[in-house]
């Protein structure tokens, strides 16, 4: 009996690999709870797994302001990038490149996920783990001190990033693409902005500029992930 | 004649006696506010336990959920996320 015999935790593995004691992360860390999930998801695998920058000469550029978690076993290579967005200029914020560039460089399996859908994170980086080849799981991990709002509030803004199509949750790879969490009824991307502090000097026109890109890359994602 | 104060000895706003003695202070040794259950309105549903993010929420034996006082910063998100408003959080002595 290693589950919870209870509603929710009913499908993570009991055990705790996750040691806060190690680390010297803020109160209501996204980059934390990001981690004790992927730990959770990769149990059997933890020995393996190195934090590691790729250089700046390789397909992904610069990575200033990023980290990266390599897991290498077999023919399984996973990649993890934990995104906190630090330093990020407001198009890196809306337009998340490296996906795009893990994908035309030939990964087997490229997802996005944030810690406030932690099954969907769960699934995806145990599905990335039992990929044959390379596979890339960008996570978007709120920052209560560099985005300056509540430390009560980093769940509820993952929660306002994937629900206002500023951070679209999907899986890509060959000859496939899934939004795993739909957004039927977008809201309005002024919801995500006004939660934090760093945005407080985005005017509404930009905030509507904003909004007609998000649109724009939305659109372009529901198209690919049509069946042919 | 006077003598410029240590560094180990100004103790502003610091718990530190002596240089390289953080390793006994746990990550929860920091004054905040604890979460406390309200166990007659809890479902027992664990959505504290998954949102944690230092893992601090624990499962007792008669399924109700408590908190690691070592572990647990004070975050609150615990609080934020319950369904049913049944965590609240209080200030420790």
């Amino acid at each position: 009996m290693d589950k919870f015999s209870l509603y929710v935790p009913n499908f993570l593995p009991r055990r705790e690999y996750f040691d806060p004691s190690k680390n010297n992360a803020c109160p209501g860390c996204g980059i934390a709870l990001a981690l004790r999930h992927v730990y959770k998801a990769v149990e059997g695998m933890i020995e393996k797994a190195v934090w590691e920058k790729p250089s700046p000469n390789d397909f992904f550029g610069d990575t200033q302001g990023l980290s990266f978690l390599r897991i290498k076993r077999g023919t399984t290579d996973l990649l993890i990038c934990f995104d906190n967005e630090a330093g990020a200029l407001l198009q890196d914020v809306l337009i998340k490149k490296l996906p795009g560039v893990a994908l035309a460089e030939g990964f087997t399996y490229v997802a996005t996920a944030c810690p406030s859908y932690p099954f969907d994170l769960y699934d995806k980086i145990k599905r990335a783990a039992e990929t044959n080849g390379r596979s890339y799981v960008h996570i978007l991990c709120p920052c209560p001190v560099g985005w300056r709002f509540e430390a009560e509030d980093t769940v509820k803004v993952g929660f306002k990033a994937v629900e206002t199509n500023v951070f679209p949750l999907y899986e890509t790879g060959d000859g496939f693409c899934n939004i795993t969490v739909k957004t039927m009824k977008p809201k309005s991307p002024a919801v995500y902005f006004k939660a934090q502090e760093r945005f407080s000097a985005m005017s509404d026109e930009e905030i509507a500029q904003a909004g007609a890109a998000l649109e724009r890359q939305y659109a372009r994602l529901v198209e690919q992930s049509q069946p042919k | 004649m006077e003598t410029i104060a240590k560094f180990s000895q100004k103790m502003i706003d610091c718990q530190l006696l002596d240089q390289g003695v953080a390793k006994p202070f746990k990550p929860g040794d920091r004054i905040k506010a604890l979460p406390q259950w309200d166990k007659d309105r809890c479902i027992r549903c664990g959505v504290c336990y998954i949102y944690c993010p230092d893992g601090a929420v624990y499962r007792q034996a008669d399924g109700f959920f408590d908190v690691d006082k070592t572990k647990c910063k004070g975050c609150g998100i615990c609080h934020r996320e319950c369904w049913f408003g049944v965590i609240s959080m209080v200030l420790e002595d």
